[in-house]
Parts: structure tokens; sequence; C-alpha cells
């Protein structure tokens, strides 16, 4: 973590201060609460001895922000590096919420496809899988396969943006999020598809035939791709899950 | 028993705060929530079971902007609870129940959205408190503002957890005699859809045609793996 004027402990109190960002998410303001009391430490320390300019510089953070949290270490390791500069009266405070409002929106998007789209399901898929040899081994895997690339984008994004505007756009250009998405997604239906069969298994009785096995499987292959395409149609599992409580209900009564 | 549940909303506690206000570092999967919620209701394995099965059919249920992806955590404490209540520990899977359980828990999961929606709503309020105080110059109060929406989160999913799980110990003392048990009769027949919708889940997470071609081929490849290996080819 590098930067101009910032002591490094205030700096690791911004960086520990981020994982709280959505503290106070609200429909109004979002994150806005969390992005200031992340940026907190360091404008206390910038703008000590000058009250005003911290109250002014305070509720330029209390505006609407949201973007993807993990993806915001970038946004906020900026903005702390545009608050030294506008503290030293070489920036326009402007500019801060022109930069945060300009990027929040790319940048939640390019890490809700990679977080929530790719890496979560990627996680949860091998970890639900590995929890039938033990459910231990499914948790650390599911916990270590998540977290090993959140905690160094949290790290390396915020690292970034304390270089500067440019350095924060290098990284977001370099670290193919793009490429990365689509492969964790191809990784993470190639296990689909694993825990899929699973099902299928679970289903059949010992010592059926090729035969049924092969219908069970046609079966089961069919009803995952109208699993899929109805959630692609925006059906809620919820509903899916209700409508098949009747069914059970239904179909075998007490 | 008490002590239970008190640990319990201390799960809750933990899990719900990592769910949104805090770290978001998977705690609150349902795998973990589900298998800690059973092995606090006397039965680790079954917990896992529930939760491995509900860990993945919301994925793809996304958090983004304002959308409030149903409460999985909740349904995975209420369903890890409620199958550790009904399984004893070291007895085999009743399927039968385990389904009903994990069907019942859709209602937690949608509980568990409003209260989400609930507890967005009341912070917004705590924003504009936090804003007002910083306009009279008082700059403590960043910090009074985002402990006051930790700590509501937090409260809320330990009330969650606690009334969760016991309803899932509930269901779990009432359903085992409301179904035919057995791995593959009555209830138990609906079991193996469930890991189908997660595999759906996951699958519908990627829009593009390569994914759809590896899932479908690696479900053929393990199923005919697993046939093998566990019948011998005929």
């Amino acid at each position: 973590m590098s930067g101009g004027f910032l002591p490094a402990s205030v700096r690791r109190a911004v960086w520990r201060r981020q994982f709280l960002v959505q503290g106070c998410w609200n429909y109004e303001g979002m994150q806005n609460v969390g992005f200031a009391y992340s940026i907190l430490p360091a404008l206390v320390h910038l703008y000590a001895g000058r009250p005003e300019d911290l109250t002014k510089a305070i509720k330029r953070h209390l505006e609407f922000f949201n973007t993807q949290p993990a993806m915001g270490s970038v946004i906020l390791g900026a903005a702390v590096r545009m608050e030294e500069r506008v503290a030293a009266g070489e920036e326009d405070p402007r500019a801060i919420g022109t930069f945060k409002v300009g990027l929040m929106g790319s940048i939640g998007a390019i890490g809700d496809a990679y977080f929530w789209g790719a890496l979560k399901p990627l996680a949860s898929v091998a970890g639900a899988i590995l929890s039938f040899v033990h459910p231990l081994l499914g948790i650390s895997v599911l916990l270590l396969i998540y977290n090993f690339p959140h905690l160094v984008v949290r790290s390396r994004g915020f690292a970034a943006g304390m270089e500067g505007q440019e350095k924060a756009m290098t990284f977001l250009k370099g670290a193919g999020f793009k490429l990365r998405t689509e492969d964790r997604k191809t990784v993470a239906a190639v296990l689909g598809g694993i825990y899929g069969a699973m099902a299928v298994w679970h289903a059949l009785a010992a010592g059926v035939s090729w035969g049924t096995a092969a219908l069970y499987f046609a079966a089961a292959a069919l009803l995952a791709n109208l699993f899929t395409m109805m959630f692609r149609k925006a059906v809620s599992p919820s509903e899916l899950l209700l409508l098949l409580l009747i069914v059970g209900l239904l179909l075998f009564p007490r | 028993m008490a002590l239970r549940f008190l640990m319990a909303g201390l799960l809750g506690g933990i899990c719900y705060l990592d769910r949104t206000a805090a770290f978001q570092v998977m705690l609150h999967r349902p795998l973990i929530a589900g298998s800690i919620a059973g092995a606090l209701f006397g039965n680790f394995a079954a917990g896992a079971v529930a939760g491995a099965v509900i860990e993945l059919l919301y994925i793809a249920r996304l958090p983004v902007g304002a959308s409030i992806p149903p409460d999985d955590t909740g349904a995975a404490i209420f369903a890890g609870a409620g199958a550790a209540t009904a399984v004893p520990a070291g007895a085999p899977i009743d399927y039968a129940v385990v389904t009903a359980l994990l069907l019942l828990s859709v209602l937690c999961a949608e509980a568990g959205k409003v209260a989400d929606r609930f507890v967005r709503r009341i912070n917004c309020r705590i924003a504009q408190v936090t804003i007002a105080a910083v306009d009279r110059g008082d700059i403590a109060a960043v910090d009074h503002g985002l402990l006051a929406g930790v700590t509501l989160f937090g409260a809320v999913g330990v009330a969650l957890a606690v009334g969760f799980s016991g309803l899932g110990v509930l269901a779990g003392r009432w359903l085992p005699g409301m179904f035919t048990t057995g791995e593959r009769t009555g209830f138990a027949q609906l079991f193996p859809l469930l890991p189908l919708l997660g595999a759906a889940s996951v699958l519908s997470c990627s829009r593009s045609e390569r994914s759809a071609v590896f899932f479908y081929i690696a479900m053929a490849i393990a199923f005919g793996v697993s046939l093998a290996w566990n019948w011998g080819l005929r």
C-alpha cells in the first residue's frame, strides 16, 4: 500500500474499515454511510485542525454510492489519494464525486459478474460436491476458492487506487476480469454437471438396467434444461420449490 | 436446549452480518449455516446434507443494486436444525423428512427477505440522522451511524436465526410421523429434483453456449463413471 502523505497506520485503518462498507446499507444513499466510515481515518488525518474542511469532506462521501463491495476497494483507494491532493490544494474537490459516480457503475457491473455471477457459484458448487466426501472439506474448499481472490482484489485494488486514478484503471484493465469471469463460469458449469449427475445417481435404485439408467439420465438432462430456461426467464426458485411442495403434498399424502 | 438456541442466535448474528453488513467472506453460505445448525441440534451430517442442497438453489439470484435475494442462510438454519432434530446422529438420513424440510424452508427464505428489506428501510432513517448530525459538525455521527446499522443487521439476524431454528426443531419433531420413510418412496422421490434445481441454477448463471455444452458433457461423464464404478460394466 503505497501513497503520498498518509502514514501506513491510517492507510491500514481505511483498508480494514472497507469490510464494513455495507454496514448501514439503505435504499436512499445505499453504501454512503459505509464509504464515509471507511475513508474517515484518512479525512481526519488530512484535515486535522481544519474542522470546516473536514465536515465538507465527510459530506462529499455521504452522497449516494453503490458498487460491488470487494471492487469498491479500488474506488476507496483512489478516493483517498484524491483527498490527499484536495487537502494539499492540488485538485478540485468536485473531481472526487465525479470520479466515484463515473466508476461505481462500471466497476460494480464487472464485480457483480465476477464475484456474484462466477466466483460464488464456482465456490458453492465445489463446496457442495466435496461436502458429500466430508462436510468440513466442502466448507473449507468453498471458503478458500472464494476468499483467496476476494482478499487479493481487496488488497491489490486498494493499493492500486492509492497509486492514483491511472494506476487504478491500469489495475482494472490488467486484472482481466472478463476472461476470469468466463473461465470461472465454465468451470462452475462443469462442476454443476457433476452435481446434477449425483442427483440422477441418487434417484436410481441399485441393480437397474443400463437402459433404465439411460432413461433416468435423459429425463434429468431435460429437466435441468427446463429449470435453466425457467431461471433465465426470471422464474424464482422459491416459486418452483413451492410448486414442488404442493405436488408432494398432493401425490404423497399421509 | 436454551443453550442451543443461544448458540443458534450467535450463529445467526455472525452469518447475517457476513451476509450484507460486514466482511462478506461467505460464512453465511447455506452449506456452513446448515452444517453448524445441524451440529448445534445434534446431527452435523444431516445439517450438512440440507445445507449442501440449499447452497445452490438460490445461487443465480444476485444481490445486485437494490435487489435482495431470498434468504438462503435462514432457509439453511431452518432445514439444518430440522434435519438434525428429525434424524438422530449416526442414523441413516430420512430423505422424505429432509425433502419436506427443504421444501418448507422456502417460507423462511422469503420471510428473511422481507426482514432484510425492513432493516434497509430503517437504515434510511439512520443515514438521514447521520447526515444531519454531520451537517451540525458532529463527525463522530459517521461511526455511530455505521454502528447502528451493523447492530440492526446483527440483531435482526439473531432474532431470525433463533426463530428459524425454533421452527426447524418443531418441524423436525412433527414431520417424521407424517411420511412413509425410505430412500426412494413417498416424499423422498422428490429429493433428486432439488439438487437438479441447484445444478440448473448454476448453469443459469452463465448464458454462453460453451458452458451448457460443458455442463451436459460433465453430467454424462460423471454419471457414466459412477455407474461403471458402482455396478461394473454389464
